[in-house]
């Protein structure tokens, strides 16, 4: 049986050579233990790099993990090399991508209408990109195909779970600071109501 | 023209509406239908004038813009079930969708921040495993005789290639001298003042074959140019060449 440090050792020295996010369950197998040990072991790694302020760092990716840089230092990457900078999404694809995320699993007619235009293309191309993927089928009539965000759309978007999404609430309270009507909408709505009666 | 600019910034009809709510300073709670219709309708034509093709959802929410507005003009209140009177607004449908278009535009404004935020940290592409995996590479597994017709084929293009190549650059190289001598040619009667010369003082290297016969090829040339003029008394005797009056007063004479 295996202890902790070694464990952690070899967790550091398999990131290493995978480069990939590496899955809790790949490690666990390896060493026939339990999957939660060997996810605090990747936690604890974790923590000891942050704390150190390591120049790398691990990201968890949906029960996953992988070394990446830390983030203050891509000024001085730049100046050795300059990466190639992803394109960045078109605002439909990013509209549409919103709403995959937050209704998943959510069906193209579903999207349509709340974007109120077709999405047959930004979906085409959001699944190129392999940000979203389908995940079944509705059990309504004609079956429509279920889509879902993938793990590349954590990598990209800096979220370790889906549950790490920010609460709708809290994306429009940051808001309401430079939009106006957006001010209070449990206000305006509670306005709405108070009129409907009226 | 600006309007066309401005398309590219509406993703759909609901993104056009928004902006036009907005940009009369209107709560989308409180939207005052009439004044909307109308602008939402004046874009719409406008962008027609300018040849824009609108995907058809633009007409769907036109048309649901006049039927609210239409509604709003009748009476706004119904009996329920209980007989007590209900307000009812025809735009509350509209205000709900509308609403649910603008949360999802924050969340994608709040994705692009943290796309932003994630791509700063970088990580390393997996490398080629094949080394730990200890599979063959796919070439080994090739038949010997695949792979012969392979080396063959690669050979073979190769020399044709090479034949090309050859060829090429010996044609460029015979062009080019052409040209050079028969400007060597104008040089050497403008710079001399000669009007007649010998056709062997013209060749700088007389035992090569190859210069004599360019400069011979560079006067036949010059002569159809009417630039100079040769005469030959006897049979393989000295050749006369003489330089013709366009050579003197032609001075644009192209290279080529």
């Amino acid at each position: 049986m295996a202890g902790n440090k070694t464990i952690k050792s070899a967790i550091e020295s398999m990131m290493f050579v995978w480069g990939e996010p590496l899955s809790v369950k790949a490690v666990a197998d390896i060493f026939n233990v339990d999957k939660k040990e060997i996810y605090d072991c990747f936690k604890e790694l974790q923590t000891e790099y942050e704390q150190e302020g390591r120049g790398i760092v691990i990201r968890e990716v949906n029960k996953s993990f992988q070394y990446v840089t830390r983030k203050e230092n891509l000024d001085y990457i730049e100046r050795l090399c300059t990466p190639v900078r992803r394109k960045r999404l078109s605002q439909s694809a990013l509209e549409t991508l919103a709403i995959v995320a937050y209704k998943q699993p959510v069906t193209k007619g579903e999207i349509e209408a709340i974007r109120g235009i077709r999405c047959d293309r930004v979906m085409e191309g959001l699944m190129k990109k392999e940000l979203v993927a389908e995940v079944g089928r509705a059990d309504s009539v004609g079956r429509p195909i279920l889509y879902g965000t993938t793990d590349e759309f954590l990598k990209q978007f800096g979220f370790e779970t889906l549950k790490d999404l920010p609460a709708i609430e809290d994306i429009e309270g940051a808001l309401a600071g430079d939009d106006e009507d957006a001010a209070s909408i449990d206000g305006v709505l509670g306005q709405l109501s108070l009129e409907d009666i009226g | 023209m600006s309007y066309r600019v401005k398309l590219n910034v509406f993703e759909g009809p609901f993104d056009l509406l928004v902006y036009l709510i907005e940009h009369a300073r209107m709560s989308i709670y409180d939207i005052k239908i009439s004044e909307i219709t109308t602008q939402y309708i004046d874009y719409v034509k406008q962008m027609e004038e300018a040849d824009v093709v609108l995907s058809s959802e633009f007409m769907v929410l036109a048309a649901e813009l006049l039927e609210i507005k239409s509604k709003m003009l009748l009476p706004r209140t119904v009996i329920d079930e209980a007989g007590d009177e209900i307000y009812e607004d025809p735009r509350t449908e509209l205000v709900a969708k509308l609403a649910e278009y603008k949360k999802f535009k924050a969340i994608s404004a709040m994705l692009e921040e943290r796309s932003e935020d994630a791509a700063a940290a970088l990580e390393k592409p997996q490398e080629d495993l094949a080394e730990f995996t200890g599979e063959p590479d796919e070439y080994l597994s090739l038949d010997i005789d695949q792979f012969r017709a392979a080396f063959e084929l690669f050979i073979q293009r190769k020399k044709r290639l090479e034949e090309l190549r050859e060829h090429h650059i010996r044609t460029e190289k015979q062009r080019i001298t052409t040209e050079l001598r028969m400007a060597g040619i104008r040089d050497y009667f403008r710079s001399e003042g000669l009007r007649e010369t010998d056709f062997r003082r013209l060749v700088p290297n007389a035992k090569d074959k190859y210069d004599i016969s360019v400069t011979f090829s560079s006067v036949l040339e010059m002569m159809k140019e009417r630039t100079l003029d040769a005469e030959q008394k006897k049979l393989f005797g000295e050749i006369k060449v003489k330089a013709m009056d366009k050579l003197f007063e032609d001075n644009t004479v192209k290279e080529n």
